[in-house]
């Protein structure tokens, strides 16, 4: 062979052996007579590496003859003048001591001779499947030293024919970093074959290398490694693992004060079961009072801008072109500049939130608090599974419902459908901060926390209630969460997930709230008596209110029976922004009371409430918001619960969340109005 | 006493929520913990499921908002975009 270079092999198809390929017509290995030897090992342990390391650049690649796996080939040069062989009468016409090189087949990445992919039925095809006589005269395993179990699975495998094998262990410099040292010639007496570390990047190990593979092909094929016969698979493999786990033992010596990663001390906390989810509600809290701490100045700022110059100027728009004061202006400026505006003002919170939740999902800490949250639901009997389309629908219910799927299950994608409504998504937030900036001030971002505390419960309560009725036969599935190491946020997928979740909240806001306006500014516009005109009715006299006011004394044993408030509730079926359109389409039409700023929205919802309530407006403001987060999320969830699991369960979930929404509401208000 | 696969497989039928908890519960070392692992999801008898905050773990196609053909319905670029950091992967026995 004489090729410099890599270039692609055009040849035809032929048997998968090495010996066939390598010392047929085409030639392209080594010199006829010079040993074949292989190198293997699992994808990403530095094979290609020492290949190239190895053969320099007499080296070819192209796919293996009737596959379209890439093999590379190549000359292994080295000095021949040592004799490494022990033949009695040697007269220099051994393979191992006559040549100067090999052939070195480099062969696809296969972690394992049971093949599951191409690249790894090509490589059993070549060291197992292939007649004796065909097969490679030594393999080289490269071994990562650093993941040394996943690596030894295909010494382990070699070890139970007659192949003669080298193991090239690479990566010594990380595992050191992560506090293993692997002793060679411990790891070697383990395997039962030499073992050589080798840094094909420094091209250390290289002489030593060669020289183990000399003497291994001057000594004749070893014996198979004894297995016992093995029952089935599973049995096999233990018998395998059995051998590793020896080998690692064997092999290895593990820093007791390098053992622990950075993020093994972190975990001792974040996942310890008592401080783990003290943290997690800790960062939580933190997160929240951020939020509203810092967007605060911010949404006054936007919300300034609507009612005032952006109102203004459709006003003045409308009057240069004649439709001052008609209907037009009412849609346009009470309608959509007032309920779209009042939704738009909460984008640099939503934006901020995204930010700080995004840097801890980046950061790995929110993996952590899936475990504990993990831990929550199996301790109460939920299925391990559960959980995640249930924190999934702390975003947003609609994929969290679909997320369901993963069960398999159907009971439990039932039961967990019925609970995914009551995790709280962030629709419901805006309405939280917004009424917890009215009634508590500074203290809004506690108010949240607390509302995604409650919410949690309800999914505690309402599914203990479910499992022990309707579930009861139901068992639990093991999970185990494999956690990433934490890592310094990046910028780019900061940015890019916050912008991802912001453009859903600005879709629903110019998509499916303002078709929302439209119908409620349409049925605002609508009067109920007669002598009054279409789009110059009173609110309070509009067919909207007429229809609130027939619901209204359903909630007035929770305190919050206005029909401005209840109208928001029955509109916020569409989706939750839409509480927050609705009150302030609402709250622009109506005349404002006697000294009371006209844009003053969060006064005019505060009287509403300390009316209604008759005098005890915290506790219906807190009995408001457990009713707003525990009934019905939205129009796309209740579609998504028919799609997954039904008419049928879809209405059951809607009377549970009605029931258990305005119950919870009413005890809290009765209870509430006794202390305040 | 019974091989490492086996035992893996014990701890997760007893409860074990995390690989660190499999290794207390084993005694096996965590990179025998890892190996044993992935060789179980090779064997069929772990799945595993990568998961990203806010896209369903079946990625477009298994969500509400997706398209036709899995394409992403929610205007992000692809579930992908969300899934290039820590990735949480959950791993359950296959019945």
């Amino acid at each position: 062979m004489t090729a410099t270079g890599t270039r692609r092999l055009k040849v035809a198809p032929a048997l998968p052996t090495i010996q066939a390929a390598c010392h047929g017509p085409a030639g392209r290995g080594a010199g006829e007579g010079a040993p074949v030897v292989a190198l293997a090992g699992a994808p990403n342990v530095g094979k290609s590496t020492l290949f190239n390391a190895l053969t320099g650049l007499r080296a070819t690649t192209g796919n293996w003859p009737g596959t379209t796996v890439d093999v590379g080939r190549g000359v292994w040069r080295f000095r021949a003048g040592d004799r490494v062989c022990a033949c009695a009468h040697c007269e220099g016409t051994c393979a191992a001591h006559q040549p100067s090189e090999f052939t070195l087949v480099d062969l696809p990445g296969a972690y394992s001779l049971d093949p599951i992919s191409p690249d790894e039925e090509l490589t059993r095809a070549l060291l197992v499947d292939a007649p004796a006589a065909e097969r490679p005269d030594a393999v080289v395993v490269v071994v990562d030293a650093a993941h040394l179990a996943r690596s030894l699975h295909l010494v382990c495998q070699l070890r139970e024919s007659t192949h003669r094998v080298v193991v090239a262990l690479t990566m010594t410099d990380v595992a050191r970093q992560a506090g293993v040292e692997v002793d060679s010639h411990a790891l070697a007496e383990a395997v039962g074959c030499p073992v050589v570390v080798v840094d094909p990047r420094r091209r250390t190990g290289l002489d030593n290398l060669t020289r183990f593979v000399r003497e291994s092909l001057a000594r004749p094929r070893p014996t198979a490694r004894v297995v016992a016969l093995a029952s089935d698979d599973l049995a096999r493999e233990d018998e395998r693992f059995g051998w590793i786990e020896a080998a690692v033992d064997a092999g290895t010596t593990t820093s007791g004060a390098q053992r622990m990663s950075f993020s093994d001390r972190v975990d001792r906390v974040a996942l310890h079961p008592v401080a783990g989810p003290l943290l997690f509600l800790a960062v939580m809290w933190l997160v929240f009072q951020i939020t509203t701490t810092v967007a605060a100045p911010l949404q006054d700022a936007l919300d300034g801008l609507f009612t005032g110059p952006v109102s203004d100027a459709v006003r003045a728009g409308l009057g240069l072109v004649g439709l001052g004061g008609t209907w037009v202006e009412g849609l346009l400026v009470d309608g959509l500049v007032a309920g779209v505006g009042m939704l738009l003002t909460f984008v640099p919170l939503m934006a901020l939130m995204f930010v700080l939740l995004a840097l801890l999902e980046d950061s790995g800490y929110l993996a952590r608090a899936a475990v504990v949250s993990n831990k929550l639901m199996r301790s109460i009997g939920l299925p391990g599974k559960a959980f995640l389309p249930l924190i999934v629908g702390f975003g947003c219910n609609v994929p969290a419902i679909s997320a369901t799927r993963i069960l398999g299950d159907a009971r439990q994608r039932i039961l967990t459908a019925l609970l995914v409504p009551f995790t709280s998504c962030t629709a419901r937030l805006t309405v939280y901060v917004m009424v917890g900036t009215i009634f508590f001030g500074r203290a809004a971002g506690t108010v949240v926390f607390v509302m995604y505390l409650l919410s949690i419960l309800f999914v505690v309560g309402v599914g203990l209630a479910l499992r022990a009725t309707l579930w009861r036969t139901m068992g639990a599935e093991p999970l185990v969460l494999d956690l990433p190491p934490y890592q310094a946020p990046t910028l780019r997928l900061t940015a890019s997930v916050t912008w991802t979740r912001l453009q859903g909240f600005l879709r629903t806001a110019s998509g499916i709230i303002v078709v929302t306006v439209c119908a409620v500014w349409l049925l605002q516009s609508i009067p109920t008596q007669q002598g009054e005109s279409f789009g110059s009715v009173p609110v309070e006299d509009s067919v909207y209110a007429a229809g609130a006011r027939a619901v209204a004394p359903v909630f007035a044993p929770a305190g919050f029976d206005a029909w401005q408030t209840t109208s928001a509730l029955v509109v916020g079926f569409v989706a939750k922004e839409a509480v927050i359109s609705s009150w302030a389409q609402i709250y622009a039409v109506t005349e404002p009371a006697e000294g009371e700023d006209p844009g003053d929205l969060g006064a005019a919802i505060m009287g509403a409430f300390e009316e209604s309530s008759g005098g005890h407006p915290l506790p219906a403001v807190w009995a408001f918001l457990i009713f707003l987060m525990a009934y019905t999320p939205c129009v796309a969830t209740v579609a998504a619960q028919h799609r997954e699991i039904g008419l049928r369960w879809t209405l059951f979930g809607i009377a549970v969340q009605l029931a258990v929404a305005w119950t919870a509401a009413v005890a809290v208000f009765q209870i509430g109005r006794l202390f305040w | 006493m019974s091989g490492p696969l086996s035992r893996v497989l014990d701890a997760f039928g007893a409860g074990a929520s995390s690989l660190t908890e499999v290794g207390e519960r084993t005694g096996l070392a965590a990179d025998v913990v890892r190996a044993s692992v992935e060789h179980l999801v090779r064997l069929g008898r772990i799945e595993a499921k990568a998961l990203a905050a806010g896209c369903p773990a079946g990625g477009c196609g298994g969500c509400a908002s997706g398209g036709p053909g899995g394409s992403p319905g929610c205007g992000a670029a692809s579930p992908s975009s969300a899934r290039t950091g820590p990735v949480l992967v959950a791993l359950t026995l296959r019945r």
